[in-house]
């Protein structure tokens, strides 16, 4: 079964089509990767989904429900949440409140109850904190949750926009360059860590430079250059798609790691 | 470590010259007499409740605001209309500048939301002088002439009152989904908008609630100076507030209230040095934030530090379970 589909999308920026007429399917309860060529179009591939960009052409959709035209702030409300390739944490806010606040779409509480501070509201508050402790603990940051988001180290701030992404209990987790600047240890936890959030049911878009972190934990691999789909299969299959080592020729380091 | 040390260096520098400040200050206020320092307390309390709305908008939410003078304006006219004109109570006055400030917080706030940063403010700053030039024109004010004959009605009690349940409220919340919400937006709008908070709404329910502040601090303005002109309202008036919530440190409540205590008594503390004043008045503010740029109380997060405390004991219960 799919769960978000994208059907022919297509968004220009002045003359430039950064994303071109791409179809694709994320089915439900999969590990998916998106890879392509720096500028290749995988953020605005994101940016689209999150309603950041209009699409110029084409329709997203959610399980059936149009994605297009609906603000921002919706998307995550029906189970679309996502992290960014350059991070963007509450920086000076705790570690625990960057949580919670990704737990707001969840939350009902309004300025009557802010004011009133009625059981019910209390209730909610503690709802909250429990469940942004438990995103904390699942991807290892408990310890730091009184500490200021920009003390983090690099690592620990890409798991806590992971945290914060999470504790919605979304649908589709999108997750932009998740290791980037991480060490090969991180990375290998970083593994351990997306796999665990797949087996919570929550399907994940992943979008990575890091070939050996792509190769180990997706099921299925899409290839995008120069804002088009060249290709989609196993990873297996992608590793030998001609199409996709022409795309990644003029980089040899690319070459290499996708033969490897 | 030596960072730190220069912090608490500070800190205790800083210590000491607010106690030489207080012992000053007692001193003056042993020389005049108590309802003058009565007088000056009030400012402090209706300074610091429109300081508190402010905060709320600029600190808080992170929406740079010049025109905070503007709301309190309204808040005063339609007061005094209120009291002098329709005879309705005093505190019914109040609330009714607080709701009408806050009208026009909304209002404004729909067209300013697609703007930010330096653009927001010189919006708010033109938003501003449109009210204070409307207020000159119009008849029910009395124009540039001023609003005579508004009852001094406003005490001490009722201006603490307010002060503490503006406190309150803004503690409160600040600790609720709303107030972190406000946070986020203060922090990263675009990353609030994908973790589901709609930017518009909590934007514009800042201004609401920091307009009805401004309002309300208006209106016991109006009614403890008994006469009000739109040059009350100006630009000044607008960088007045904004200087206790950035000296204070932004975003802080404690820091809004220090804020307050500082710039509304010190120009009064200062008054023996008579010409110098101002002068006076003005390094103190640069020494103060070249000392602690982000305000007195920038960057000192009580709540936080008392909770850590409280933690840490759950910290080693934990490791002990392990
Ligand atoms: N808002 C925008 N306005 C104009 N051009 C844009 C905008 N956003 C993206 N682009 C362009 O679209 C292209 C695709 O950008 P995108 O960020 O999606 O690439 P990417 O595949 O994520 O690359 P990277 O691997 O470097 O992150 C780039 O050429 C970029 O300059
Ligand atoms: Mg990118």
């Amino acid at each position: 079964m799919s769960l978000l589909t994208l059907d022919n999308v297509t968004i220009r920026f002045g003359g430039l089509t950064a994303v071109d007429t791409v179809n694709l399917e994320i089915k439900q309860g999969e590990i998916l990767a998106l890879i392509g060529p720096n500028g290749a179009g995988k953020s605005t591939v994101f940016n689209l989904i999150t309603s950041i960009y209009k699409p110029t052409e084409g329709t997203i959709s959610l399980a059936g429900k149009p994605l297009v035209g609906i603000p921002t702030h919706k998307i995550a409300e029906m189970g679309v949440t996502r992290t960014f390739q350059t991070i963007r944490l509450f920086s000076e806010l705790s570690v625990l409140d960057n949580v919670k606040i990704g737990a707001h779409c969840r939350g009902k509480a309004g300025l009557f109850q802010a004011f009133t501070r009625l059981p019910g509201m209390k209730r909610e508050e503690a709802e909250i904190e429990e469940k942004a402790i438990k995103a904390l603990k699942f991807l290892d940051l408990e310890t730091k949750c009184e500490e200021m988001a920009k003390n983090l180290s690099y690592g620990e701030q890409r798991r806590l926009e992971i945290a914060r992404a999470l504790v919605s209990k979304p649908k589709l987790l999108l997750l932009d360059e998740p290791a980037a600047g991480m060490n090969p240890q991180e990375k290998v936890v970083l593994m351990e860590m997306i796999r665990r959030i797949r087996d919570t049911g929550i399907t994940i878009f992943l979008v990575e430079h890091d070939m050996k972190l792509v190769m180990g934990i997706s099921e299925r691999i899409a290839v995008l250059d120069y804002g088009k789909l060249i290709a989609e299969g196993t990873p297996l299959e992608v590793r030998s798609n001609n199409a996709v080592i022409e795309a990644y020729l003029g980089s040899g380091k690319f070459k290499s790691r996708i033969r490897r | 470590m030596k960072k730190l040390l220069n912090n608490w260096l500070i800190q205790v520098l800083l210590f000491l010259s607010l106690l030489g400040l207080t012992a000053y200050g007692s001193q003056i206020i042993n020389d005049i007499t108590s309802p003058y320092v009565l007088t000056i307390g009030l400012f402090i309390g209706i300074n610091l409740i429109m300081a508190l709305g402010l905060n709320l908008i600029t600190g808080v939410t992170g929406q740079l605001s010049l025109g905070h003078a503007a709301f309190m304006s309204i808040g005063a006219y339609a007061s005094a209309i209120a009291t002098v004109n329709y005879h309705l109570p005093f505190l019914v006055g109040v609330l009714i500048g607080g709701l009408i400030a806050c009208f026009f917080g909304i209002i404004i706030g729909f067209p300013t939301l697609r703007l930010t940063g330096d653009y927001l403010a010189i919006a708010t700053l033109g938003f501003a002088e449109i009210v204070r030039v409307q207020f000159t024109n119009m008849k029910i004010t009395n124009g540039a002439i001023g609003f005579l004959g508004i009852e001094g009605s406003t005490t001490f009690p009722i201006v603490m009152t307010i002060a503490v349940q503006t406190i309150c409220a803004m503690v409160w919340l600040e600790n609720s989904r709303n107030g972190r919400a406000m946070l986020a937006i203060r922090e990263d709008e675009v990353a609030s908008s994908a973790v589901g908070i709609n930017t518009t709404l909590y934007k514009i329910q800042a201004f609401a609630i920091g307009a009805f502040c401004a309002g309300v601090g208006g209106a016991l303005f109006a009614h403890t100076t008994t006469f009000i002109q739109p040059t009350d309202f100006g630009f000044q008036k607008s960088v007045d507030i904004l200087s206790i919530i950035v000296l204070g440190g932004l975003g802080s409540i404690p820091g809004t209230i220090i804020g307050a205590i500082v710039l509304t008594a010190a120009p009064e503390i200062l008054r023996p040095l008579a010409n110098y004043r101002m002068i006076v008045y003005g390094l103190l503010l640069v020494v103060i934030m070249i000392f602690r740029p982000y305000g007195l109380m920038g960057g000192v997060n009580l709540r936080q530090a008392v909770r850590r405390a409280m933690m840490f004991p759950k910290k080693k219960q934990a490791g002990r379970e392990e």
